[in-house]
């Protein structure tokens, strides 16, 4: 067998960098030395295959590199791979991902420790390339866990989190990082990698429990059950898994910190939240934008804070409530949407807002919807805070939904 | 390399296919997956794809027939199970992580696994060099897991519950058998590609040894009867799997580096209506259409006795059943 020949080690110098998002998590799979790596191209992701092909054929790691015919078969190989103890990469974007749905579920179901990157981007039609967050919400209720990062170098470092947290024998379970399309998967930014050392003692090799391997044994894995043997008890050990994943996210972010040196608080990122009346709730990229629009709106004395959600399965209800409890009206930055729903509302703000049901003083509430993959800029959300600081000194919110890029009339 | 063998008092008594299973009297699939797993021996993954021998093989009370290592992967994920199991193998072993040797693995699927939603991740297996990767399609020619459904390796002719046989549309099945086999033996990495039956029961055997030694991926296509979808006798199973042979109405050859042979050639043709007589699903046929599927075969069997005689693949040709002869009820 070819492979067989000169094996490269991992070489990984701790240097500053300029690279975009996918560069940046093409060298998280490198550091991580990744076994098996399942590729399919479609924007925006496709730059993290790319690189990584260009990474193994150069020698700087080794791993086994396939080229599937599809994003269902990509993720079939990640999760069967997975299965026999190799640690594995995946990702893909858009419809890609609604085509992988069905290998998607089971991957979670069957418990492996999958890391896939979804580079966000808009279910089609026509081709839209713009950047949305339904792509990854359609797997809100599977059992992967969701982290979203904010820039290049987050992506990097939830990247090789994600892995010490879904290998975690607490948990086990397949782990999505989101990041926006173009604004991160394709925008250069200075990037710190971690050393050598750091990242070995910080992500030791993966050891499944039960690999499916003749050397260990006979493994029947997912056999046709009747679903009135073990069915709400298989459903209740993927939710048991996702429950104890807060600790082991807190715990690896505190040893990624000891590592690797970089600090992280782990579920929120809270700007200007000590003083504030209001507040905007985001994730991704664009939390920067409206960071920079709330400190142009603090000088005119608006005290509007910003709250970044860094996972979203699981969600950080908790933390989400005591970091809101004091404010009185609040809005949604959301690049998602769910035709229909209560309100009209996006899927992101029906979470935000179910979380918050349980706070004695329910804030005001407003969904800024950002789909359609139009880019904001920032006068969209200055006009959100201001929305919002109007609706506080009112005391009641005339319009729920409004959809910030939309040209022509909001009906 | 594993021997190949020569008599049936060679075969291997131990079973790595074995109880625990609930398959139907008679279930053909069932019978090939067990030469299969004597053929195969310890070192073995097995890889499933949704179909009978998915469900029917480890249920209810926690059962599992498998002695050796077995997942499920979705119905159209055979290919990408297989590419999967072995590309962690590989990976593993060259990274020094797992100890070197050879593994098999090996995807037994059905033909709608990998005749129809399946058959590109078939095509996307035949393209990956382990070599110790072989995909099975046991053929029982439906959907029969889920109660008899046409599938594109459905006989024309036959009826199933997509399929009926009506006033109006008599005929039931009216797509041509697709040639799977000869599809897969079109990938120009593959080292081997054969089609059987399960009788005679070594040349199943053997035909799996050969293709686990190729040194590539390969591909059998075994016709499975199936007393559940082909309405028969459970006791006649293999008595179908001979007529099917003798009548020609499935033919055994093998493609190995790049060499054509018929593995069976039945010295005198039996009448296709002693196969098809028997048998439920075609019971609704009138002899003139029962004489035109004869036609059919008798048209293509001198493609495969000169493929044989140029021990090179040629595509066969057959025209339609005549369409008036169709109409007929």
């Amino acid at each position: 067998m070819s492979t067989q020949a000169t094996v490269p080690k991992t070489v990984i110098l701790r240097k500053n960098y300029i690279w975009t998002g996918t560069r940046s998590v093409a060298e998280a799979v490198k550091i991580a030395d990744v076994d098996v790596i399942a590729a399919y191209p479609i924007r925006p992701y496709t730059g993290i295959m790319n690189d990584l092909a260009k990474m193994v054929a150069e020698g700087e790691f080794h791993s086994e590199i396939v080229v599937a015919d599809s994003e269902h078969s990509q993720f079939e190989i990640a999760k069967h791979a997975s299965a026999v103890g190799a640690r594995t990469f995946v990702g893909s974007s858009g419809v890609g991902l609604a085509y992988a749905t069905e290998a998607i579920a089971v991957t979670a179901l069957g418990q492996l420790p999958v890391v896939a990157v979804a580079g966000c981007r808009a279910l089609d039609d026509p081709g839209n390339f713009g950047m949305e967050w339904n792509d990854v919400f359609l797997f809100r209720d599977f059992g992967w866990l969701v982290s979203w990062a904010k820039d290049a170098q987050e992506a990097l470092d939830m990247t090789l989190v994600a892995y010490r947290v879904a290998e975690d024998r607490r948990v086990l379970l397949p782990h999505f990082v989101a990041m926006d399309g173009a604004a991160i998967t394709h925008v250069s930014t200075p990037v710190e990698t971690p050393t050598k050392e750091g990242a070995t003692e910080f992500l030791p090799p993966y050891k499944p429990p039960f690999p499916l391997d003749p050397a260990y044994g006979a493994v029947t894995k997912a056999q046709h059950i009747a679903p009135s043997l073990i069915g709400p008890e298989q459903r209740k050990l993927v939710d048991f898994s996702m429950k104890n994943s807060s600790v082991v996210i807190r715990e690896a972010w505190e040893e990624y910190f000891k590592h690797v040196g970089r600090q992280y608080s782990p579920f929120l990122q809270s700007t200007f939240m000590e003083d504030a009346d209001i507040a905007l709730v985001s994730m991704g990229a664009y939390t920067k934008d409206a960071i920079y629009a709330a400190k142009k709106l603090r000088d005119r004395g608006i005290k509007a804070g910003v709250i970044r959600l860094r996972y979203w399965r699981p969600f950080p209800a908790d933390e989400l409530r005591n970091a809101l409890q004091d404010a009185k009206a609040l809005g949604v930055l959301d690049f998602s949407y769910s035709m229909g729903s209560p309100d009209f509302t996006g899927a992101f703000f029906t979470d935000v807002r179910s979380a918050l049901y349980q706070v004695g003083s329910k804030p005001l509430m407003i969904d800024f919807v950002l789909v359609g993959g139009r880019e904001p800029k920032v006068r969209h959300f200055e006009k959100a805070i201001r929305l919002v600081q109007e609706a506080a000194q009112r005391g009641k919110v005339t319009k729920i939904v409004h959809w910030l890029t939309l040209r022509g009339e909001d009906v | 390399m594993t021997a190949l063998i020569a008599s049936v008092k060679e075969v291997p008594a131990v079973d790595y296919y074995t109880s625990g299973r609930r398959t139907c009297a008679g279930c053909g699939p069932a019978i090939t997956y067990r030469l299969l797993s004597k053929a195969a021996g310890p070192n073995t993954v097995f890889l499933g794809p949704t179909s009978c021998m998915y469900v029917a093989n480890g249920h209810q009370y926690l059962t599992s027939p498998y002695a050796v290592p077995w997942y499920h992967t979705q119905l159209g994920g055979g290919g990408a199970a297989g590419i999967g199991t072995a590309a962690a193998f590989r990976a593993l072993m060259a990274k020094r992580k797992r100890k070197n040797e050879d593994v098999n693995v090996i995807v037994y699927g059905g033909d709608g696994g990998f005749a129809d939603i399946g058959f590109a991740g078939l095509s996307m297996g035949m393209s990956y060099d382990y070599k110790r990767l072989l995909f099975v399609l046991n053929d029982n020619e439906s959907y029969a897991n889920t109660g008899i459904q046409a599938s594109s390796t459905t006989p024309w002719g036959a009826t199933t519950t997509f399929t009926p046989s009506g006033k109006v549309r008599r005929i039931g099945n009216v797509r041509l058998k697709k040639n799977v086999a000869l599809t897969v033996a079109a990938h120009p990495g593959v080292k081997y590609v054969a089609t059987a039956t399960l009788h005679p029961p070594l040349d199943f055997i053997n035909k799996a040894r050969k293709a686990l030694d190729s040194a590539g991926p390969s591909f059998i296509e075994v016709l499975t009867p199936c007393p559940k979808g082909w309405f028969f006798d459970p006791k006649d199973t293999v008595g179908f799997a001979k007529l099917a042979l003798e009548t020609r109405a499935w033919v055994s050859w093998e493609y190995a580096d790049g060499e054509f042979s018929l593995t069976y050639k039945p010295r005198k043709f039996t009448p296709v209506k002693k196969y098809l007589r028997p048998q439920g699903r075609f019971s609704h046929l009138i002899d003139k259409q029962v004489d035109e599927i004869q036609r059919m075969i008798d048209d293509e069997w001198k493609y495969w006795e000169e493929m044989d005689r140029q021990k090179r693949i040629i595509l066969p040709w057959t025209s339609a059943p005549n369409r008036a002869i169709v109409a007929l009820a």
